[in-house]
């Protein structure tokens, strides 16, 4: 695992590189641009290290004790192939509404999930990032969650004015 | 606007089900899919009464839990104090016994959690969870 971390940034940072020269309006949209390559980055690593993992992350869900397990390990399976192809459309901004809205409602379908989670009094991880926040306390998983929201609705309130993504 | 999203959402969700399957179908022997523990790690209370001195409990509920009532001869083996209680419990623990972990009830995942760390962490081999958890010994012995 010690050559992950090194090998996913590199991958990152290329794929902003490339993502930023292949925009031909790169210079106007700069800053929206780190934005998207920014929410589509986390949501892709959260998926890579969950799709590496999914029996653990089908625990994970599990936890939550709000859904069967026979669902629980089939989501387990799906949710972060879902998180890295919508990251991708961010990135390559291909797709760009569909998956900026699917990441919006899983982003939803998070706080909402980690609020009932602690209002049901569960001491849970919340798996979000696989082993990386298993030590993770409720308020630093919940104001990511919440800072991710804010950053994907930001980006919403663009792809309204505009008439082209 | 709304169209196209729900349009490029669908085809998005669509998308992502290929790789997902493909995965499925090369952890299909390794993932239990029908329960969180495979049913060849877990046994019932009747089984494991039936064990007697061959099997060495592990009790995987808080210390308040253990405090109040207990399998006989069980051990206190949470999560909470890992460190602490691992090495106790393998200082009782024999190679040839079979470890049976239970917390509260069916529901929850304390004992899957402990009986993993001990396949994991300490090599243990035989280690069962109990069904039903302390609710279904108490059930059946009381």
């Amino acid at each position: 695992m010690r050559i992950f971390w090194p090998v996913l940034a590199a991958i990152l940072v290329a794929t902003a590189v490339i993502a930023l020269i292949v925009s031909k309006k790169f210079r106007v949209r700069y800053l929206w641009r780190i934005l998207d390559l920014i929410v589509g980055g986390i949501f892709i690593y959260a998926g890579v290290i969950k799709a590496l993992d999914p029996v653990q992350f089908a625990n994970d869900i599990d936890n939550y004790k709000t859904l069967p397990w026979f669902i629980s390990v089939r989501l387990a399976f799906y949710l972060p192939w879902l998180e890295i192809v919508c990251g991708l459309t961010l990135i390559f901004r291909f797709l760009y509404r569909g998956g900026l809205s699917i990441l919006t409602a899983l982003i939803l379908i998070f706080v909402g999930a980690t609020i009932a989670a602690k209002a049901r009094g569960l001491d849970i991880t919340c798996g979000c990032f696989g082993h990386a926040s298993k030590n993770w306390n409720f308020t630093s998983h919940l104001l990511l969650d919440l800072l991710i929201l804010a950053a994907a609705l930001v980006l919403f309130s663009r792809v309204g004015r505009t008439k082209k993504s | 606007m709304k169209l196209r999203a729900v349009r490029e959402g669908l085809l998005l969700i669509a998308l992502a089900c290929l790789p997902a399957i493909g995965e499925a179908i090369y952890f299909r022997d390794k993932i239990s899919w029908q329960s969180p523990i495979p049913a060849s790690e877990l046994v019932t209370v009747d089984q494991a009464r039936a064990w007697g001195d061959s099997a060495t409990w592990a009790d995987a509920r808080p210390d308040e839990e253990f405090a109040r009532d207990h399998v006989p001869g069980a051990f206190p083996l949470n999560e909470d104090r890992w460190n602490e209680l691992l090495p106790q419990f393998l200082s009782h623990w024999l190679p040839e016994k079979k470890v049976v972990v239970y917390c509260s009830a069916e529901s929850c995942n304390a004992a899957r959690d402990v009986a993993k760390r001990l396949r994991d962490e300490a090599q243990l081999k035989d280690v069962f969870v109990l069904q039903g958890g302390w609710e279904e010994w108490v059930k059946k012995t009381r």
